[in-house]
């Protein structure tokens, strides 16, 4: 059977034009060098230690996706092979030139790993997902839209422009039943839904903001004109952002600023929208105060914070500490004022990692402790600690320089950041809320003192 | 005009590809015209596979799937596009190969078809597999709606070929222009133009508003354009107003660098650059956001010490208005930097790159028979082929033939006791008896005589080489065998075109 010959490296090549091209392979053929020793250092390694090297192959694969809770297991489950295992990986890492980079040698999160890795951002985009949510889907995962607020509110806007109007010219030529319609919506807006969770998990204010929207479209009128449908739902989800953020917003300015006095000293964590903005408006007012600015890593979200309050004119006097300073600096604070992410039934607070600490330091020295959270924030569930429900941060804002290269994975290291915690209700002394101050266990209570069923 | 249905997309077309498929000049002799049939640049195959098709594997890798590239060149039915997802509407625009008009005027002229956020992207931009388009798009998504930013560009390292890799005439290797970009935030600063360069040969002048908004920055000259432009619609209102400028890489690009930071010229086009349909502004979104990068809008930091701001401290409405205090609409263009270490990625625009990519490619691949029996039976026992060569569908190769590194075309006839080493041949060559290739680039339908030497050359479609001619270095084309026929001398440096009996 007639092969075509191999042609190895050229020689007794005619000199005259040769020079440049055998230069330009020279250092092609350094790089197969390169490489042929690589591989046969790998199956030197290999052959030696064939067991381990078999379970150090798929194991590395395996390792290279998401962690899960079996795998983890399986991965403590090996320990006995883990330290041959270990100078092999070494071995194979080095040679693993054709793997490629990606092929991180990390055994996955030992706690923690339910929450799942945060995915990277998908290049492809399955099913048709309305260009506004997409965008959306990036600014989440990248962290340019983060807090509880921002996020409900530019969910809410986002599906007012992916609210598709062909549909309702879809039903032009028929009489449009609004069972079909809302169904159809409904259907329309559930990829949508999984894009935005897939790129971040669904926040309480989300859940809660598009519950409230699934109730006004199956609520609608029946025999209202698609337009008129239409705009009627745009016109509830603009009423629902003003009423219970904004405007929810602007009546907790007035209570909160009426516990502030001349000459406080407020402490605050992290930067929340709601804190924000009761400091400035009191400033507005004319009280004098300071602000100490507690802050922690990875997010660093107290700078931005700070920034905002130092531009105000004449600008707040601020501190800015990291959370290790906290102890110090809490003898002399008068107040503290916090931010949350969602409040349970039982009254604890689940807001970013590091609140339950300053709460609990106050409580400590008796500082008293106010959270500040919209009604539209309350869980129905009972939260009793922040394992249960919890977010990791992506590595990349673990670099220990900024905008450095993210930390490779390594064997030894893993990197965990969990976003939330759980602050339990003992160490609150109030929540405000749009409807007043209230002590944290009776949240339960307000829908019923208000006459609704549900927040 | 033809009469579409509009099919019942529930979801809006968010990119428009524009896909530039020009002449090709640098590329000459292997553009021009074959005969009376002109070679456009997009079809000149890369690997046997036409130029175009990768820029549109591409597009359709991001996603960009009912779209209609509108290509304004009038392409020849040789491209057999199997990508019928792709709705494709050509554009022609007339222009003859002397006056080649710039992009600018083209897409100010195709405009009124232009109606969303588009992608401009030329016909010979090939990127690396790591460098799919929708990095360019993502970014683009996500500055333009958080940062108000008008444009996302994408530079890649430049490959300078080894000295005397490709002889001097073959043209230089175009030199990158210098650019200033900022790294943390991913935005272009600054192109300094061949104009400017002409200006003040010796040094870059760069503004201190630049400076003062963005003060860690980095300088390089070892990028090269891409050419690949992710815009808004509002770009092309600027470039209405704009009627000198001809070339977008190195007019309007520089001339739109400059609105993010000067701010006469941005309060002069802001109304030009502003999105008419601000169909998703997360404005409010943003103001509430905990990480969000306002404070840099801040940055006109001498203007906010001397002009306060009142409506700072006004709690934001649903309703807004078009306030653009504060947050976005920080006309910004951002820059992808795509490294050498991250993949090569190339501008087929001139013959070295051409023949580098053919080169890159190569090493991928791996040579084996043909599986067609009748493609195999072409193919002679006693020929050499080396594993990395891609040989085209029914191409005769005769015995003793040796093939090395090299990119044969469909339909060639190679005879026998060749030798062809790192050439790229396009389609229906021919080469006789004892030709000896090395470095060449053929055009289509080329014939080489017995026992022809040639060495790095470069030739037109449908030029004959006669036999026994030893050529080295040239750039061979047709018009030269009407040229007079004065020096008869068979030199090296000379290709004779006296013999007119052509080939054999």
């Amino acid at each position: 059977m007639p092969v075509p010959t191999k042609i190895e490296a050229p020689s007794g090549a005619p000199p005259a034009s040769q020079p440049s091209q055998k230069s330009m392979t020279k250092a092609e053929r350094r790089e197969l060098q390169e490489r042929q020793r690589a591989a046969k250092l790998a199956q030197k390694s290999v052959a030696a230690s064939s067991n381990a090297g078999k379970e150090a192959a798929p194991s590395k694969p395996k390792a290279a996706s998401a962690p899960s809770q079996k795998k983890s297991g399986d991965a403590s489950g090996s320990g006995a092979a883990k330290s041959s295992l270990a100078k092999d990986a070494s071995n194979n890492a080095s040679a693993a030139v054709d793997d490629g980079a990606a092929k991180s040698v990390s055994r996955g999160l030992r706690i923690f790993s339910h929450f799942g890795l945060p995915k990277p951002v998908g290049h492809s985009i399955k099913g048709d997902i309305h260009p506004a949510i997409i965008r959306l889907g990036l600014l989440f995962s990248e962290f340019r839209i983060c807090g509880a607020n921002a996020r409900c509110i530019a969910t809410l806007t986002a599906f007012k422009t992916a609210c598709p109007p062909s549909i309702f010219h879809s039903f032009d030529y028929a009489t449009p039943s609004h069972n079909t319609l809302s169904r159809h919506l409904m259907t329309h807006l559930s990829p949508q839904i999984t894009h935005l969770v897939a790129a971040r998990p669904m926040s309480v204010t989300m859940g809660n903001a598009i519950r409230q929207l699934k109730l006004e479209i199956s609520g609608s009128d029946i025999d209202m004109i698609e337009q008129d449908a239409k705009d009627a739902l745009c016109h509830k989800i603009d009423n629902y952002i003003r009423d219970r953020i904004i405007i929810a917003d602007e009546v907790i300015q007035e209570l909160a600023g009426k516990k502030i006095n001349e000459g406080d000293v407020i402490l605050t964590y992290a930067r929340s929208s709601v804190v924000e903005k009761i400091l400035l408006n009191a400033h507005e007012e004319g009280k004098r105060f300071s602000v100490i600015v507690v802050d922690s890593r990875p997010l660093l979200e107290g700078k931005a914070l700070l920034k905002t309050l130092t531009n105000t004119d004449p600008p707040i006097p601020c501190t800015y500490a990291l959370l290790p300073a906290l102890p110090s600096l809490m003898t002399e604070v008068t107040t503290v004022l916090l931010g949350a992410h969602s409040l349970s039934a039982n009254g604890s607070v689940y807001s970013r990692a590091g609140t339950a600490l300053v709460a609990m330091i106050a409580k400590g020295h008796s500082v008293p402790v106010m959270v500040c959270c919209e009604t539209y924030k309350f869980s129905e569930g009972v939260m009793l600690d922040g394992f249960g429900k919890n977010e990791l941060a992506p590595p990349r804002f673990s670099n220990p320089i900024k905008h450095s290269q993210p930390l490779a994975p390594t064997p030894n290291l893993e990197i965990l950041n969990p976003l939330y915690d759980l602050t339990p209700p003992s160490c609150i002394t109030a929540v405000v809320t749009e409807v007043g101050l209230i002590p944290p266990s009776s949240i339960s209570s307000i829908p019923l003192a208000l006459g609704r069923t549900n927040l | 005009m033809d009469i579409e249905r509009e099919s019942t997309d529930l979801v809006k077309r968010e990119f428009l590809a524009v896909l530039l498929a020009g002449f090709g000049n640098e590329l000459l002799p292997l553009t021009s015209d074959h005969g009376d049939e002109p070679c456009p640049k997009s079809l000149l195959p890369v690997a046997n596979k036409p130029m175009i098709d990768y820029t549109l594997t591409w597009l359709e890798q991001a996603g960009i799937k009912v779209h209609r590239p509108a290509i304004y060149h009038h392409i020849h039915s040789g491209a057999s596009l199997s990508l019928s997802s792709l709705r494709i509407d050509l554009q022609t625009f007339d222009e003859s190969q002397d006056t080649s008009v710039g992009t600018c005027t083209l897409l100010r002229h195709f405009s009124s078809r232009i109606t969303e956020d588009f992608v401009l992207v030329p016909c010979d931009f090939i990127p690396s597999p790591s460098l799919p388009l929708s990095i360019l798009l993502n970014k683009f998504r996500a500055d333009a709606i958080s940062d108000g930013s008008i444009a996302t560009t994408c530079w890649f390292a430049d490959h300078k070929p080894e000295k005397g890799a490709f002889p001097e005439e073959w043209g230089p290797h175009p030199q990158p222009s210098p650019i200033v970009w900022d790294e943390a935030s991913g935005t272009l600063l600054h192109i300094d133009t061949p104009d400017d360069q002409d200006r003040n040969g010796e040094e870059i002048e760069l503004r201190m508003a630049l400076l003062s908004r963005y003060p860690r920055t980095k300088l390089s000259t070892s990028f090269q354009d891409s050419h690949v432009y992710v815009c808004r619609r509002s770009v092309l209102d600027a470039l209405h107003e704009k009627r000198h400028f001809d070339s977008f890489r190195e007019e309007f690009l520089p001339w739109l660098l400059k609105v993010q930071y000067q701010r006469t010229r941005r309060t002069k086009y802001a109304r030009y650059l502003n999105p008419i349909t601000n169909t998703t502004s997360q404005r409010l979104a943003l103001k509430h956001s905990t990480m969000s990068k306002e404070t840099s809008a801040s940055n006109d930091s001498f203007g906010t010490l001397l002009s306060k701001d009142p409506s700072i401290s006004v709690p934001p409405s649903p309703t807004d208005g078009d306030d653009d205090h504060g947050t976005s609409n920080s006309f910004r263009v951002g820059v992808i930097i795509h490294r050498a270490s991250a993949g090569f990625a190339v501008r087929v625009n001139t013959i070295p790159n051409f023949l580098e990519i053919n080169r890159r490619l190569l090493s991928q691949v791996t040579y084996s028979l043909p599986t067609e029996p009748k493609d195999r039976s072409l193919i002679d026992q006693k020929a050499q082929i080396s594993s990395d060569t891609i040989i085209g569908g029914s191409t005769q190769v005769s015995e003793r033939t040796m093939i090395k590194k090299s990119i044969i075309g469909r339909h060639c006839v190679i005879g026998k006791m060749a030798k062809i080493v790192g050439c790229v041949l396009l389609d229906h060559c021919v080469i006789e008896d004892g030709a000896k290739l090395e470095g060449c680039i053929l055009g289509k339908n080329t014939k080489v005589g017995a026992k022809a030497e040639l060495s790095r050359c470069v030739t037109q479609a449908g030029y004959e080489v006669s036999a026994g001619e030893t050529v080295k270095g040239e750039k061979l084309d047709v018009s030269d065998w009407t040229a007079a026929p004065d020096d008869d001398d068979d030199d090296d440096d000379n290709a004779s075109e006296d013999e007119d009996d052509g080939s054999d």
